[in-house]
Formats: structure tokens, C-alpha cells, sequence
């Protein structure tokens, strides 16, 4: 295993993510893009530290990991009040800003 | 240039502060002011102090005093003031001073007198104005150099307005205040420009700025304008005839005596200035002269006493302005000084008579010199003064006058001062028989004698009015405007039998008491002064020149400037209206610019 596929692997699954982001209508599937391609780049960090023998990247990651459960706490709280008001946990439903 | 606090500026200072303390208090102190009798002592206590400051200012340059200033930079930036405040003490403004102090200490104690059946409250708002007055004009009169000058001459104007319309609840007062402030507002435009030029080509607002002729015309030009607004020029005159309808006290100070000649005492405060403006000094020679033949001439044809005197008063600022415009900086000045004096004797004179007979109407006068002989006797002497009969003060300055116009442009300005000289003592004479001798009419028949309060000032300007003209070579010393010398030639010969023939002619006219207006060319005269000709050009020039203008620019706001306007808020409408697509609320979209945005930088990073 060298860092190219490892960095490769992170490309794909951070593809996969914004692809997710782009085209999926469900609130809960939107979010779970947003965490591969927080994964994503959790996976790069740590491919780094791996092959420069620096433990600097993992302690990052950590770190990351951590912010990145808050941040899903937001987001399905998110997701339960849209699907309060709207009746529906669809993006869709939420178009009142449009122009 | 700072000098230390002395002696000379303090009594300067004095001279401008003590009034100006007293409208102060007057003005924040209401139970004072409306309980009247109060207010009176406040404002006489600070005109003598004036007074007393002014004597000791011209005493000392009578002496060895220096002219002096004590003066502070106005608004300093980068170490350099945008103009001087302060004091400035010379042979000029000293005897200015004097001359605007005792004139308003006399007025003022006449209207104690004068104005005592007023209520306490107009009684106590009258010395209020008083105060506030002396005040601005010593200012004006004090200032160091133009920009102070600017700002006393636009709170006389304030005063002047506000005295005038001192019966506010009379409509034609009102009007006539408005009249008066509006006119002089647009004259004084003349000045803030003259202002704006010579501090942009000199940093400063000196009165002896040295200018280029072709600078020099243009700032002695717009100063012009001004003076001619102030100091009731032809064909800005018209607003000093309806001024009448203040207090006649007020007419006396301000409308004759010292307001009105803040103008002529502009020109010479601005001398070396006007000394390189030749062609705006001929235009002063023509417009003073044309003043003075114009008002006099309407002078002789008014039925109100106060009229003929408020022409007469146009007409010797008439006299002043053509003297400064032929160069002769002393006559000019001069003249306002003992026209100061008898004008304001004239004046009061006349207030006497209308307190005690409660018209203003030559008609309703008449036999009044046994009723009231102390007061036709004042106004005979004032008349004689104001005529330039041989011995009184108005001789000596109209002799300057007319000395200086000798042979200037073709004996023209002479001629109509000549004429003038003549008109003024028809006129005069008019009102002295008509006023005075034949029989009583009217209401002059229950007419008594004023009192003491009110024939004190009386006297004091009569003594002036025929005793300040034998100080001419002294005042011409002390003001060092020029040479002073008696003319024993033809001009004050045929002056004199002028003003002889004038009485002479209105005796044969007028004399045994008749009212003969209406009579041959007096008649025509009557017509034209009815017509209010140069009123009446106004008002068409208003009507169809200004209005349709105004009318013409309404229309080019509304549909051009206005059209321009709706436009700009019309298209940014259809702009916003197509652009607000953009934003269609759908998270996914935004998320789609965001990776967009992304891509986009990431190329330029690669291909740079």
C-alpha cells in the first residue's frame, strides 16, 4: 500500500461525497456525503502522517473526528425541524428563499 | 499681528461686549425683559458704557495712540487662521464708533419716552432688539478685517429686520420686514462672493489687499452690489421707504443714521481695495448720483413725513456713494458723519410730532411750530443742516462732495448732485411749512410739547448737526482718508444759492401753510412716485420673468431630472427582476455554485 492509492481511495470517496451532496434530495442522505467527504480528508491526513513517520496527522484527525460528531448532532437536529415544519425531510420542501 | 491686552483694545472690547451682554441677558432673562422699564435701564447702562469707550478709543487717537488691533485667528488650520476677530482700533472705526454710539444713545432715550404706551413686554423685546443692535454694528464697525465685517453686517441686517417688523401683528410691518431682509439677502449675495475671491486669491480678507486692477474691480464690483443693497442704491433703494413701518426711533438709528451708511462705511473701510477698482468707482459715481437725483425727486411729492425723510435718506447715501466713486474717500465719509447727526435730528423731530399728533400725514399736521416750538425748532435746524445751508454741518461735507465731482465725466454727476442740492431744500421746506406754520388741521390741534426725555436728544443732535462741521480738518486727520481744505470757490456759492432758491420756491409754493401737491410739475412727480415705478418693474419682472423661469425649470424637474430618476429605478427593476432567477432557494444549487466555485480556483491554481 503506497500513499498514491491511499490518496486515490480519499479522491474517490470525496467524489462519491459531493456527488451525494449534488443529487440527493433526502436531508439524512445529504449529510451522510458531507461525512465521507469529511472522511475523506480524515483519510489523506492520516495517509500523510503514515508515510512521513509524523504523528502530527493522526492527533489532527482526532480532532476532526470529534468536531465532526458535533457537527452531525447539528445536522440531524437540523433534520428533525425541517421535517417538523415541512411535514417532509425532503430538500425540496424547503424552496421559500427562492427568487 | 497680537498686542498685548492694553488700554485702547480693552476699551474696544468693551464697546462690543457690554451690549452685546446686555441683549444676552435681556434675551435669557424673560421676567426682565417683560416687566419693560428693566430692560430699558439694562440696554441704556450698556450703550453708555459704549459711549464712554468709543469717547475714550477716539480721544486717544486724537492724541499720540497708535491705531491698534487685538485680534484672534478664526478657525486655524495648518497655522494659518481662515480670518481675524477681534478689535481694531484706528482713526476710522473710532470715529464710527463714536458717531453710531451717540446717535443710539440718544434714540434709545428717546424711546423711553417715545414708546412708553407700548405694553411691558414689546416695551422690554424693543430694548432687547436695541441692544442686540449696537452690539452688531459696533462689531461691524470694529472689525479687523472683512470676514468680522461680513458677520456684524449680517446681524444689523437681522436687527433691521426684526425692528422693522417690530408691529408684527400689523400685516404691512410684517411685509415690509420681509421686503427689507429679502432685498438686502440678495445684495449680500454680492459680498459672500467678493468674499469667495479674495480669499482664494489672497488666503486672507484684508481690507488693504493688494489685488491686480482686473481682481480689484471685481471684488470692489460684488462689494457694490452689496453696499447698494444695504445702503438703499438705486434700483435696490425700494425696500428703505417701507422700513418706515417700524418705530420711528428705530427709522432714526437704523434707517437714516448708521444701518444704511455701514455701506458708504464698507467703501471706506476697503479703501485700497476700491482704489484700484477705477471702473467700479465710476459705477459708483453714477449709480450715487442717479440715487440721489431719483429720490430726491420723490422725496418732494410724498404725503407721509417719514417718507420724504426715507427718501431724503436715499438720496444722501446717494451723495456719500458718488463721493467714494470719484475718489474722494473724505467727503464720502464725511458726509455720513454729519448726515448721521442731522438725519437722526430729522428724524426724532419728526417722532416728536407724531407722538404727539398719532399720524404721519403732512394733512393731519400743520401750525404745529406754536404748539410744539422746541421741536419744529429742532426740525428746522435739522432741515437746514440736511439743505447744506452756509454755517451747518451739511454744508461743509456736501462742499467736500460736491468739490470732488468737479469736471468728472462731463460735469454730469455734478449737474444732478446740484439738482439734488436744490430738491433737497424744496422738499425740506415743503415739510417745515406745511408741518409747522399756517393754521392747525386735524388732529394738530390738541398737539402738545414732548418731554424732556424726548427734546433732551433732540438737542444734543442739533448742537451736533451745526457744530461737527467745523471739525472737518480734525476728522480728516484722524481717519487719514485725505486732505481737508475749505472750498472758496463756485461750487459751495452756487451750492448755497441753491439750497436758498430751493426753501425760496417751496415759500412761494407752499408758504401760509398750503398743501399745494398737485401743483404743475409736481403733479407729474406726484404720478410717478403713485406709480411706484421701479416697484412695479420688480413685480413684472417677478411675474413674467421669474415665474415663468421658475415655470420652465418645474417642468425640466419634473420630466427631465425626475424622468431621469423613475429610469434608473425602472431599469434597476428589470435588471433585478431577471437576476433574482438565480436564487431558487433549493439548498442543493447553492451546494453546486460552492463545488463550482471550487473547481474554478482549482483550475487557475493548476494552469498559473
Amino acid at each position: 500500500m503506497t500513499l498514491t492509492t491511499c490518496l486515490l481511495l480519499a479522491s474517490a470517496l470525496f467524489s462519491v461525497g459531493v456527488y451525494g451532496l449534488l443529487t440527493r434530495q433526502q436531508l439524512v442522505a445529504v449529510l451522510v456525503s458531507v461525512e465521507l467527504m469529511a472522511n475523506a480528508a480524515n483519510i489523506v491526513l492520516v495517509a500523510f502522517s503514515h508515510f512521513t513517520a509524523s504523528p502530527l496527522g493522526q492527533v489532527f484527525t482526532l480532532f476532526a473526528l470529534a468536531i465532526t460528531v458535533a457537527e452531525v448532532a447539528v445536522g440531524l437536529a437540523l433534520a428533525l425541524l425541517l421535517y417538523r415544519t415541512h411535514a417532509s425531510s425532503r430538500l425540496d420542501a424547503a424552496k421559500e428563499m427562492n427568487g | 499681528m497680537r498686542s498685548p491686552l492694553s488700554e485702547a483694545p480693552l476699551a474696544a472690547l468693551v464697546a462690543v461686549l457690554a451690549p452685546a451682554l446686555a441683549a444676552l441677558l435681556l434675551a435669557v432673562l424673560p421676567m426682565v425683559r417683560r416687566r419693560g422699564a428693566p430692560a430699558a435701564w439694562i440696554c441704556l447702562a450698556s450703550s453708555v458704557a459704549s459711549l464712554v469707550s468709543a469717547g475714550l478709543l477716539l480721544a486717544g487717537q486724537l492724541g499720540e495712540a497708535e491705531p491698534m488691533a487685538w485680534t484672534t485667528s478664526w478657525l486655524t488650520l495648518d497655522g494659518q487662521g481662515l480670518g481675524e476677530l477681534g478689535v481694531n482700533v484706528d482713526g476710522i472705526s473710532a470715529s464710527m464708533l463714536v458717531v453710531v454710539t451717540i446717535v443710539a444713545l440718544c434714540v434709545q432715550v428717546f424711546s423711553v419716552s417715545y414708546m412708553h404706551d407700548e405694553p411691558p413686554d414689546a416695551y422690554g423685546r424693543y430694548f432687547t432688539y436695541h441692544a442686540l443692535f449696537l452690539f452688531s454694528m459696533n462689531l461691524l464697525v470694529l472689525a479687523p478685517d472683512l470676514l468680522q465685517l461680513f458677520a456684524g453686517w449680517e446681524l444689523v441686517g437681522v436687527t433691521s429686520y426684526l425692528l422693522i417688523g417690530f408691529y408684527y401683528r400689523k400685516p404691512s410691518a410684517g411685509r415690509a420686514a420681509l421686503k427689507a431682509f429679502w432685498i438686502t439677502k440678495l445684495a449680500d449675495m454680492g459680498f459672500i462672493l467678493a468674499l469667495a475671491v479674495l480669499f482664494t486669491s489672497t488666503s486672507a480678507f484684508r481690507f488693504d489687499a493688494e489685488l491686480s486692477t482686473p481682481l480689484a474691480n471685481v471684488v470692489a464690483g460684488l462689494l457694490f452690489f452689496a453696499v447698494v443693497g444695504k445702503s438703499a442704491q438705486f434700483p435696490l433703494h425700494i425696500w428703505l421707504p417701507d422700513a418706515m413701518e417700524g418705530p420711528t426711533p428705530v427709522s432714526a438709528l437704523l434707517h437714516a443714521a448708521t444701518m444704511v451708511a455701514a455701506g458708504v462705511f464698507l467703501v471706506v473701510r476697503a479703501d485700497p481695495i476700491f482704489a484700484h477698482a477705477p471702473d467700479t468707482r465710476e459705477v459708483m459715481l453714477v449709480v450715487g448720483s442717479l440715487t440721489a437725483l431719483f429720490a430726491a425727486g420723490l422725496a418732494t411729492v410724498q404725503t407721509d413725513i417719514k417718507k420724504v425723510l426715507a427718501y431724503s435718506t436715499c438720496s444722501q447715501l446717494g451723495y456719500m456713494v458718488a463721493a467714494l466713486g470719484a475718489g474722494s474717500t473724505l467727503g464720502g465719509y464725511f458726509h455720513l458723519t454729519t448726515h448721521a447727526f442731522f438725519k437722526a435730528l430729522l428724524f426724532l423731530s419728526a417722532g416728536s410730532v407724531i407722538h404727539a399728533v398719532h399720524s404721519n400725514e403732512l394733512a393731519d399736521m400743520g401750525g404745529l411750530r406754536k404748539r410744539m416750538p422746541l421741536t419744529a425748532t429742532a426740525f428746522i435746524v435739522g432741515s437746514l443742516a440736511l439743505a447744506g445751508i452756509p454755517g451747518t454741518a451739511g454744508f461743509f461735507s456736501k462742499d467736500l462732495v460736491l468739490a470732488a465731482l468737479e469736471g468728472r465725466m462731463g460735469w454730469l454727476p455734478y449737474v444732478a448732485l446740484m439738482t439734488t442740492a436744490f430738491l433737497t431744500a424744496f422738499y425740506m421746506g415743503r415739510v417745515v411749512l406745511v408741518a409747522f406754520f399756517g393754521e392747525a388741521r386735524g388732529k394738530a390741534d390738541h398737539a402738545h410739547e414732548s418731554g424732556a426725555l424726548m427734546l433732551g436728544p433732540l438737542a444734543v443732535l442739533a448742537v451736533l448737526s451745526l457744530g461737527v462741521g467745523y471739525f472737518g480738518a480734525h476728522f480728516a486727520e484722524v481717519t487719514a482718508t485725505g486732505e481737508y481744505h475749505l472750498h472758496f470757490g463756485m461750487t459751495p456759492a452756487i451750492a448755497s444759492g441753491l439750497a436758498l432758491g430751493g426753501f425760496a420756491l417751496a415759500y412761494a409754493v407752499f408758504g401760509g401753510g398750503r398743501d399745494a401737491s398737485g401743483v404743475g410739475v409736481l403733479a407729474l412727480l406726484d404720478g410717478a412716485a403713485r406709480s411706484a415705478l421701479v416697484d412695479r418693474t420688480y413685480e413684472a419682472l417677478y411675474r413674467h420673468g421669474m415665474l415663468n423661469a421658475a415655470a420652465a425649470i418645474g417642468w425640466f424637474d419634473r420630466y427631465v431630472m425626475d424622468g431621469l430618476v423613475n429610469l434608473s429605478g425602472w431599469l434597476t427593476l428589470v435588471a433585478a427582476r431577471s437576476l433574482r432567477r438565480l436564487q431558487s432557494g433549493f439548498a442543493p444549487d447553492y451546494v453546486f455554485a460552492v463545488v463550482l466555485g471550487a473547481l474554478a480556483l482549482a483550475a487557475w491554481g493548476y494552469l498559473s
